[in-house]
């Protein structure tokens, strides 16, 4: 198949950027990073890009088509080709260029040092014996366990492009691996760094990391994770931890969210009074409602019996998260009514069914 | 040139490679890794389906069964008392890597979970659904980072290993080309670990990454060390058709049937008892002559997954399942997998004691560059990534005690410098000649032609020739990229170089090796195991600008050679 792709280039000597359009001749079943060996070897071999097992596991291939975070090995150019569409293949973002598609992992390492990626306590002396965890406990951290370190997450991470000095969410997802695990001994002393200053509350939930991941990490639940299992371990002093915190008790009161509350809950009673101005304004203009009386919701019993439940069911850290996570998963393949239930394994269309030599083969032929 | 000093320097950094470091530094040595990947990035990660240890967690199991199915395994090249090491220090090493965090599937009392993998005679085979050498690399990772943040240990990312420097019979260093900045930089070390992996990449059908080219085997014959047993490459029975990246063995393990084109479980005509799960060089052969017969579908066979039902293959096999959609589009849930025999271990390598220590003084190897050898003439699956922890940390250990009792680093004179620059300057400098992908694709697509599965004399004759054209054409070889800036022209080029001196090596051990064993396999003139004569290692040597081959005796302990069938 013809494939074209646009790639911007970028001469670390001169310092110039430059965006080139390359067509070859592809196999119909290659991967951009395919093309790009293509154009390396055939047309210019000066192009640098990272890469090695091509088969999404190294995450050496992390970079940008059409302005996304993808990795080159993971991505099949069959469709793009026959659509007549021209790529625009570029380097991640967030991350200074050194050549071409290649950026400087640096800065990316450097975060995920950040949250002491390794288990806690110590040097572990080899013993006699494995300690003893049941998967449902290792299935927490199972998602963060997937990241391949790839950097697309981080490519896409909006408040790391507004904050340079953010965790952001490989590093975070990174931490969330520890606190979830059984074996680790430092959680509250993890989700106390975590919560400073460009950690998790620095977050801006916008979601492009869990869409972006190409192993289904979901950065942001699990930085949602974290946050869950600071709270609950009463680490709140963080202005993202009050204003989540408002939001819960604001409806288990009054069933509904009390904004004008928000800001002194969030922000203190001082700093907000800065803004008094700006909400008389707003009141002014019908922009909020009147915060006396309270206005109570109709069932707001419903709210409350809900975060009973949660706190009596002692979910309210990130296992409520997981459970939901794991809930998702089996509505998607297991619940008995998926298209696998209904198909069954040889359903029709499918190869045929085995058979040992001297059996007869299900579509009757029998062995040759 | 830019030059830095340390006790152990350790070359590559997957798994043995980290594992050396690790243990280097904890011996209270000053460490250097040099690597021309970010370590997490090297190709143990890719390994899928686990890990040999004799946990006995799942069935009554022992050391001694352990080795004894390696030794079988191995068609009994292998070296038992190094078998024997690496059977009894396995579970030991298995809950260190637990200990440190290493995130494995449990069994239902929360023990490490096994589960079967070919011609092993218990479940022995720990692991992580089936990303094993993904948990493995990482966990080892955060263990190095742990080190650099307290101790002595410096990790040179993307510095690409070149040549091994000698001096007065020691090995003292290694020169590396700079792949971030560009230059050379000399790194020296009263011990040198060579932990750079295999060369999957010499032939075109392969499970192994880009960086799999027999960098550091080739580096050591250069050097003038022997290379062990370098006929054996294994072909894995289940590589994807096209794209030819692994699907684990665990899939069988787990319970998978191999189909032909009419659905029939063909293996019950090659090995009646242990089905699926023979040994990875009975499984391929078996393929390759179903695919040869014409009962394969587009020269593969099947992969049936579709019995195990959708939990078992989410929990169990989810990245086999991702794969298999990505790279061919198929569902195992409700299709058979397309797969076929794809250049995956090779068995030989550099030849070490059990310590990892090489006939260079100062010079150690470990993993699949090494041979030690715990594989002989076909590797059990699950058997090289516990290679990689135990002998890592065994060749870990000996470099950091022989650095420490030295008067401190080594002093290193101009001239290997000075050579080096000369070579880079002229492969550099050359204006005019071809470019190598093609002699690289040559040599990938004729390897798998002629030095396959099955192996003919009049095959091998012609691949020898072969070779000795793309040689030829490679001292003409041009590199487009002059710059200094992550250039990979230059670095690709150079490991053909590598590739082109180990196929010459590989292709002349196999013609003079006259028997069928293990992985070598020679159905028209040698379909048999002949010990009288060839119950020996291979080796191999570079002299006057070529391989010079002689012969080693097998280290034998407790078994004697039987008839070996599954």
């Amino acid at each position: 198949m013809q494939v074209a792709l646009k790639i911007w280039r970028f001469d670390a000597e001169k310092g110039e950027r430059a965006l080139r359009e390359y067509e070859i001749d592809a196999p119909e079943e290659a991967t951009l990073l395919d093309c790009l060996d293509i154009v390396k070897d055939r047309l210019d071999g000066t192009l640098a890009y990272r890469k090695s097992c091509r088969m999404m596991i190294c995450g050496s291939c992390g970079m940008r088509m059409d302005g996304a975070a993808v990795l080159a090995c993971q991505v099949r150019m069959h469709d793009v080709a026959q659509a007549g569409h021209v790529p625009v293949i570029s380097a991640m973002g967030n991350l200074p260029i050194v050549k071409d598609l290649v950026v400087d992992m640096a800065p990316f390492w450097g975060k995920i040092r950040a949250v002491t990626p390794w288990l806690e306590p110590g040097f572990s002396d080899p013993g006699e014996q494995e300690h003893v965890v049941s998967q449902p406990q290792m299935n927490a951290i199972h998602k963060e366990s997937l990241c391949i370190m790839c950097g697309c997450c981080v490519s896409e991470c909006n408040s790391m492009e507004a904050d340079p000095d953010f965790l952001g969410p490989a590093a975070l997802a990174k931490g969330m691996r520890f606190v979830g695990d059984a074996r680790d001994q430092a959680t509250v002393e993890r989700l106390q760094a975590y919560s400073e200053p460009h950690g998790i509350w620095d977050c801006t939930r916008c979601y492009f990391c869990n869409e972006r991941c190409p192993k289904g990490v979901d950065p942001r639940d699990a930085i949602a994770k974290l946050g869950a299992e600071a709270m609950k371990e009463g680490i709140d002093s963080d202005m993202g931890a009050k204003h989540a915190k408002w939001f819960v008790t604001s409806a288990k009161t009054t069933g509904w969210l009390r904004e004008t509350e928000l800001v002194p809950k969030t922000q203190g009673i001082v700093k907000s009074l800065k803004e008094v101005k700006f909400a008389m304004g707003l009141l002014r203009h019908g922009k909020v409602p009147p915060p006396f009386p309270p206005h109570v919701a109709e069932h707001v019993g419903e709210a409350r019996a809900l975060y009973d439940l949660v706190q009596h069911e002692g979910e309210d850290g990130y296992d409520g998260i997981v459970q939901l996570e794991h809930a998702l998963g089996r509505l998607e393949h297991e619940d008995g009514h998926g298209e696998a239930a209904e198909r069954g394994p040889y359903g029709e269309g499918s190869f045929p069914k085995p058979y040992l030599p001297g059996e007869e083969s299900s579509d009757g032929g029998g062995s040759e | 040139m830019e030059t830095a000093a340390h006790d152990v320097v350790v070359v590559g950094a997957g798994c043995a490679g980290m594992r050396a470091a690790i243990e280097a530094v904890d011996a209270g040595a000053d460490v250097g890794v040099v690597s021309k990947l970010h370590p997490t990035r090297s190709h143990s990660g890719a390994a899928e389906g686990g890990i040999n240890a004799a946990l006995g967690n799942a069935a009554d199991d022992s050391p001694e069964t352990h080795a004894f199915d390696t030794v079988k395994g191995s068609d009994y090249l292998g070296d038992q008392d190094a078998i024997e090491i690496l059977a009894n220090e396995a579970p030991g090493d298995i809950y260190q890597l637990e200990h440190w965090g290493c995130v494995f599937s449990r069994d239902e009392e929360g023990r490490l979970a096994q589960r079967p993998f070919g011609a092993a005679g218990s479940p022995r085979t720990v692991f992580s659904a089936d990303i094993t050498g993904h948990v493995l690399i990482h966990v080892l990772y955060e263990q190095l980072m742990k080190r650099q943040a307290s101790g002595p240990l410096t990790v040179y990312e993307e510095l690409f290993g070149w040549q091994l420097v000698e001096e007065d019979g020691r090995c003292v260093g290694v020169i590396a080309w700079d792949l971030v900045k560009g230059g050379l930089r000399l790194v020296t070390g009263s011990s040198i670990v060579l932990a750079t992996g295999g060369m999957g990449r010499i032939y075109r059908a392969t499970t192994n990454a880009y960086a799999c080219n027999g960098d550091g085997m080739a580096m050591a014959l250069r050097a003038g060390l022997p290379l062990k047993d370098m006929e054996f490459m294994q072909f894995h029975p289940t590589t994807l058709y096209p794209s030819g990246v692994l699907i684990t063995e665990g899939c069988r393990g787990e319970g998978g049937f191999l189909l032909n084109a009419t659905g029939e479980r063909f293996m019950a005509h090659y090995a009646p008892n242990a089905m699926e799960l023979a040994s990875r060089d009975v499984v391929s052969r078996s393929e390759t002559t179903e695919i040869e017969a014409g009962r394969g579908v587009s020269g593969s066979v099947l992969l049936d997954l579709r019995h195990l039902g959708p939990e078992r293959i989410l929990t169990r096999l989810p990245g086999s399942r991702e794969l298999a959609m990505t790279f061919a589009g198929v569902d195992p849930i409700f299709d058979p997998i397309p797969v076929r025999p794809g250049a995956h271990y090779h068995m030989g390598g550099v030849a070490t004691g059990n310590w990892g220590e090489t006939e260079l003084p100062g010079l150690y190897a470990a993993g699949e560059v090494a041979c030690v050898s715990v594989h002989g003439a076909n590797r059990l699956g699950g058997n090289s990534l516990m290679e990689t922890i135990t002998f890592g940390r065994r060749a870990g250990r000996a470099a950091a005690k022989a650095a420490l009792a030295r008067a401190g680093p080594p002093s290193v004179s101009d001239a290997p410098l000075a050579d080096a620059e000369r070579e880079l300057g002229a492969l550099l400098g050359r204006k005019d000649g071809e470019r190598p992908w093609k002699i690289r694709d040559e040599l990938g697509s004729s390897m798998l032609e002629n030095f396959g599965v099955f192996r003919y004399p009049e095959r091998m004759e012609r691949q020898l020739e072969l070779i000795q054209g793309l040689r030829e054409r490679y001292e003409h070889v041009v590199v487009e990229d002059k710059g200094e800036v992550f250039n990979t022209d230059l670095t690709q080029a150079i490991e053909l170089g590598y590739m082109l001196d180990l196929a010459w090596v590989m292709v002349q051990a196999g013609l003079a090796r006259e028997e069928s064993r293990g992985a070598h396999s020679r159905p028209s003139d040698f379909p048999e195991r002949d010990d009288e004569r060839f119950l020996k290692h291979s080796v191999s040597r570079w002299r006057d600008g070529g391989p010079e081959l002689s012969s080693e005796e097998v280290r034998m302990t407790k078994w004697q050679p039987e008839v070996r069938s599954y």
